[in-house]
């Protein structure tokens, strides 16, 4: 006898288990999603997280620091109703749904529903072997492999306290920023495309496209699995392969530079993104935004500034930052932050060959068999908590930038219109496959 | 013949009157009284178009002046118009009125009593007595709206207010009347001098109030819309109470000389802003009884307007012109009202099998329980939102076609005008639309979520679908129902007109409606034919056992379980978005509260919250302020010359006395 068939609209299978915490709660911000109840909760434990120790290191304070996301179905009034908007519909480009309280035409509130993309993998790397567990660890979200992998990677070195070839420090590296290049003009590409300026889309998603193609060339893998394995034999660093790399990024930054002015001189577009979705200062720091999103809010901080790890140590890095919060901001940050990847691809390629041979000795870990690496992925601050021995994985803790940057569109949403939508979704850069896990 | 019709006028006034009497024995006897009645006026109608004017009765009055009871090619078109409403209020109502009394059936009784009088009137002061009784008879129907004892008196002062200004308006055109006329009498010959202007003016605003358009249009939509008034009341104050007002300004118009070309340009922008005003407010209403009301507004606006248009062209001597607007005027009043009727029938309808009057709330439920409403619904909405082949069409057609002939005025400002004017037409009949979609949409067209059925109630379906095929059969029918209003248009016009009807290309002459010689063309009877013709193949398909090819798949919501979200969009939000556009227009403002607990120290919960987008109407808020004055005036007064001191009473009255004194002997 079969088992009954899911009805329409239950949750997939797997995704029934109930409330997955995905970082240790004593550590971290943790989004949970009760897979029974539809609800999310983001939650703050009372002890400081790791994302309060960077707000604590920037503004000497914690204060305000509310311990719930705030979402929920509170707006209540005349003609108020509820617009549901996915999982399975036009416009939400993964699995993951929205309910819209609305007086038609506004927005009032807006509550992410997660879960639906929910595949256990911080779950499935309990008792796997390191590179086995990389393995699933790239496949967490496909365009942030590189950041997830790398990520890890340093939870584990921390954990086990062994050194890493400094060489191998540069390929991630190397991997990391040819994926934010391709992320930032993946997300630019689709802010556009809500405003319909199809050339400027197509140009940017052929110029995605090729650094995709270029990533490929170079790791032997579009989205870049498998690039931080050592031992993996189609990678291609060699000499002659980093100077035609490095030809072609130029050439993709000369490309990139003539496209965005023709964006700039849309003002259809730039009046589009312009004040949707804007999030203070204010929000940004005490709902914990990441990334672009906590840039584009006027706070400089970025993972690479202020917690660097090697090479970035001996890079120069610029800082992209805006004041206004809105889309627009998140959108220019995204833009200098192409500009600023490739001019930090450029310098790894360009000093490549006089690296530093040997080991690089990782810091202490917080207690022994236990390692929290943070850095900064393409949409913001990537932390990994990882607790191993003998060479298994014990428990895996993960908080992701989507999950920081819900609150911050939730709230940045408040108050727009229905057709912000889009504009607001992609400017965050939030995924749902990065979310749930 | 003409002794036939006497009796039958006579006996349906003395039937409508006696509804009130009867209503005591029970309500549905009064109710019957009144159909009968309804039914006997518009028998007399018909006999006096077809067959000439006719007086019932007549008698000296207390001046010495003639006095009758006479309808003529005006009033009675006026009659029939009215006839057929009550006849459908009145069958609607045996079933509809559940009041535990029967003094909203007498009230209601009187008030077509009084209409009928002011109808068939020959005499202004029979006339004003009739308008008189008409708005203390609709005060006390507005009063008897909830049938509880806890009456809404706010909204019935209001429009008691509005009446009594009216009759005041009316009583000053009157008087300047008759100074220049020296008689009171209704079937004089025209007048001429310089006080017309202010009869014109006076009998403008006063017929106006009663007809609700701008400024005036609170006096429409609050007392149906706040009092939530029954619905056959509903449907006689705001089809048949502002018929009267339409009436006695035709009236005043065959009394008037040509006049100059600003009457016409005075029309012509009360009717555009009120048109205008009146659909706005109508597609932003939520209120099954309001949105009606408002569009009330709407379409006694494009009354005036194509009265404007026909005074300018007289003026302007295009008789051509002239006619077509005044076939338009009489034929936007008659589909009007009996449209109108319907709706409210149909809100009447959706209250009784819903219990709200809340388009929010309504959700497609009343589509469960009777056919015939259903259609009466979906006809009465389409015809106010023009849909051909329909009598909204028709009117609507009609109107714009004589606005884009407004570049035949010889004056560029009053070309201007018309331009102007047409827009606003054009752009109010757009936001009809809207409305209309609205209170059809969520009423008749939405996929009702609950599943039980509401009652079969033939009792109420059955007179709104015999209205709802009026209205098909009058726009269906309109080149003949044009020429049988023959008599009443040139009753006004004061010469014999032909109507605007000819026929052109394969289509008989007779058939079509045209505009200009010709400027544009329609023939609603072929556009009939054509709809039926096109769908013959279709039904001879399926009858020859062919099966439609559709799909039927269970609701797609967005992977959700269908059940388990309300697909909830609500009225309001449909129309939101004209809320937030036409902000600058409605003063659209949010409103924002807080309801729930404040960030914790510990832990934030959801900030909870109170939200209101709220519309308003500009004079709404003026009227709000002069009633807030009045009262701050006469507490003031009272204060002053009443403070408990016979002393300074008794010097209040001799001061008053003295004036009156002066007064009299200054003027007289």
């Amino acid at each position: 006898m079969s088992a009954p068939l899911p009805e329409v609209g239950d949750p997939p299978p797997r995704a029934r288990e109930r409330s997955l915490t995905y970082v240790d709660a004593d550590r971290s911000l943790a989004l949970r999603t009760d897979y029974e109840s539809r609800e999310t909760l983001l939650e703050r434990p009372a002890q400081l997280t790791v994302e309060e120790i960077g707000i604590l290191e920037l503004w000497q304070t914690t204060e305000g620091h509310p311990h719930r996301i705030p979402v929920g179905e509170s707006v209540e009034g005349y003609g108020v109703f509820t617009f549901p908007y996915g999982p399975v519909t036009m416009g939400v480009p993964e699995s993951g749904a929205f309910d819209l309280r609305t007086y038609g035409e506004r927005v009032l509130e807006i509550v992410p529903e997660v879960g639906y993309k929910h595949r256990g993998v911080a779950a499935a790397l309990v008792g796997r072997s390191v590179p086995d567990a990389l393995l699933r660890v790239e496949r967490f979200a496909g365009n942030f492999s590189a950041s997830h992998g790398a990520a890890f990677l340093r939870a584990v070195e921390i954990a086990e306290g062994i050194g890493v070839p400094e060489s191998e420090l540069w390929t991630r590296a190397l991997a990391q920023e040819l994926q934010r290049v391709y992320n930032h003009l993946h997300l630019i590409a689709r802010v556009a495309e809500a405003a319909s300026q199809n050339v400027g889309v197509a140009q940017a998603h052929a110029l995605a496209e090729e650094s995709l193609r270029l990533t490929a060339r170079t790791f032997g893998h579009r989205w870049a699995f498998g690039a931080l394995a050592s031992e993996n034999p189609l990678r291609r660093l060699g000499p002659d392969d980093r100077r035609a790399l490095g030809s072609r990024l130029r050439e993709l930054d000369r490309e990139f530079a003539s496209l965005w002015e023709l964006f700039l001189s849309s003002r259809t577009f730039i009046d589009r993104i312009q004040s949707t979705a804007t999030v203070s200062r204010a929000d940004a720091l005490r709902w914990g935004a990441v990334g672009p999103t906590l840039r584009a809010s006027g706070v400089a901080w970025d993972d690479r500034l202020r917690a660097p790890t090697p090479p970035y140590t001996d890079l120069f890095v610029p800082l992209a930052q805006e004041g206004s919060g809105d889309a627009l901001a998140r959108v220019l940050v995204r833009q200098e932050e192409v500009r600023s990847s490739l001019l930090l691809l450029d310098q790894i390629l360009d000093r490549w060959s006089s690296m530093r041979g040997g080991e690089s000795a990782p810091p202490a870990p917080v207690e022994p068999g236990r390692g929290i690496a943070r850095l900064e992925a393409p949409s913001g601050d990537l932390v990994y908590d990882v607790r191993i021995s003998d060479g298994r994985v014990r428990s895996v803790g993960v908080r992701t930038p989507s999950q920081a940057n819900w609150p911050l569109f939730a709230l940045g949403m408040r108050g727009g219109v229905f057709t912000d939508f889009h504009f607001a979704l992609e400017s965050f850069g939030l995924v749902f496959a990065d979310t749930d896990g | 013949m003409t002794y036939a019709a006497g009796v039958l006028v006579l006996t349906a006034l003395v039937g409508l009157f006696a509804g009130a009497p009867l209503s005591l024995i029970h309500r549905r006897v009064g109710y019957a009284a009144t159909l009968v009645a309804s039914g006997l006026l518009v028998v007399a109608a018909i006999l006096v178009l077809t067959g000439g004017p006719v007086t019932a009765i007549s008698w000296s009055g207390v001046i010495g002046e003639p006095e009758s009871i006479r309808l003529d090619g005006l009033s009675a078109f006026f009659a029939l118009t009215a006839g057929i409403v009550w006849i459908g209020t009145s069958a609607f109502s045996l079933d509809y009125d559940q009041h535990s009394s029967s003094r909203l059936a007498v009230a209601y009784s009187l008030t077509l009593g009084s209409i009928a009088i002011v109808l068939t009137s020959t005499n202004f002061l029979v006339f004003l007595a009739g308008w008189e009784a008409m708005t203390l008879a609709s005060y006390w129907m507005i009063l008897e709206a909830t049938g509880r004892p806890n009456r809404i008196f706010s909204a019935a002062f209001v429009f008691l207010a509005f009446g009594e200004a009216s009759s005041l308006l009316i009583a000053v055109a009157i008087a300047a009347f008759y100074a220049v006329s020296g008689s009171f009498g209704m079937m004089a010959t025209s007048i001429a001098g310089p006080l017309t202007s202010l009869v014109f003016v006076a009998a403008l605003l006063g017929f106006g109030l009663k007809m609700g358009i701008a400024p005036f249009h609170m006096s429409e939509w609050l007392p149906i819309a706040h009092s939530s008034a029954p619905s056959n009341a509903s449907a006689v104050l705001s089809a048949t109470l502002t018929l009267a007002g339409v009436y006695g300004l035709f009236r005043m118009l065959t009394l008037l000389p040509e006049g100059p070309s600003w009457w016409g340009g005075l029309l012509l922008i009360i009717g555009a802003v009120s048109a205008l005003l009146g659909a706005l407010f109508a597609a932003v209403s939520e209120h099954a009884k309001g949105l009606p009301a408002y569009s009330t507004i709407e379409n006694n606006g494009l009354i005036l307007v194509a009265l404007g248009i026909a005074l300018i062209a007289r003026v302007e001597d295009l008789p051509t012109l002239f006619t077509f607007a005044l076939f338009a005027a009489f034929f936007q009043a008659l589909a009007h009202a009996i449209t109108k009727a319907t709706l409210f029938l149909c809100a009447g309808y959706i209250e009784r099998s819903t219990g709200t009057v809340d388009l929010n709330r309504v959700r497609g439920r009343p589509k469960a329980g009777n056919a015939a409403a259903s259609g009466a619904i979906l006809v009465a909405t389409l015809s106010l939102a023009a849909g051909p082949p329909l009598a909204g069409f028709v009117s609507e057609w009609m109107i714009l076609e004589a606005l884009f002939q407004s570049f035949r005025f010889s004056v560029p400002a009053l070309q201007f005008l018309g331009l102007l004017a047409g827009a606003a037409v054009a752009l109010a009949a757009g936001l009809v639309v809207v409305a209309m979609v609205k209170f059809l949409g969520f009423s008749v067209l939405w996929k009702p979520v609950v599943t039980d059925r509401a009652p079969r109630r033939w009792g109420l379906g059955a007179p709104m679908a015999a209205l709802a095929a009026v209205i098909v059969g009058l726009g269906v029918l309109s080149p003949w129902i044009l020429q049988f209003l023959t008599p009443a248009a040139s009753t006004l016009a004061g010469y014999s007109l032909t109507a605007p009807v000819s026929g052109l290309l394969a289509i008989p002459n007779g058939w079509s409606i045209v505009s200009g010689s010709p400027f544009g063309i329609v023939s609603p009877p072929a556009l009939a034919i054509a709809l039926v013709a096109g769908l013959v193949p279709a039904l001879a398909y399926f009858a020859l056992g062919g099966s439609p090819k559709a799909r039927r798949t269970p609701v797609w919501a967005s992977g959700r379980p269908p059940n388990s979200i309300e697909a909830t969009y609500t009225s309001f939000g449909y129309s939101t978005g004209m809320r937030i556009m036409l902000r600058g227009l409605l003063g659209t403002r949010e409103i924002r509260q807080r309801a729930g607990p404040a960030v914790s120290a510990e832990i934030a919960t959801p900030e909870a919250y109170n939200v209101e987008l709220e519309v308003l109407d500009v004079f709404k808020v003026f009227y709000d302020s002069l009633a807030r004055f009045g009262l701050w005036f006469a507490e003031g007064l009272k204060r002053a010359v009443m403070p408990g001191r016979i002393g300074r009473y008794l010097a209040y009255i001799l001061v008053v006395v003295l004036l009156v004194i002066i007064y009299t002997a200054l003027f007289f």
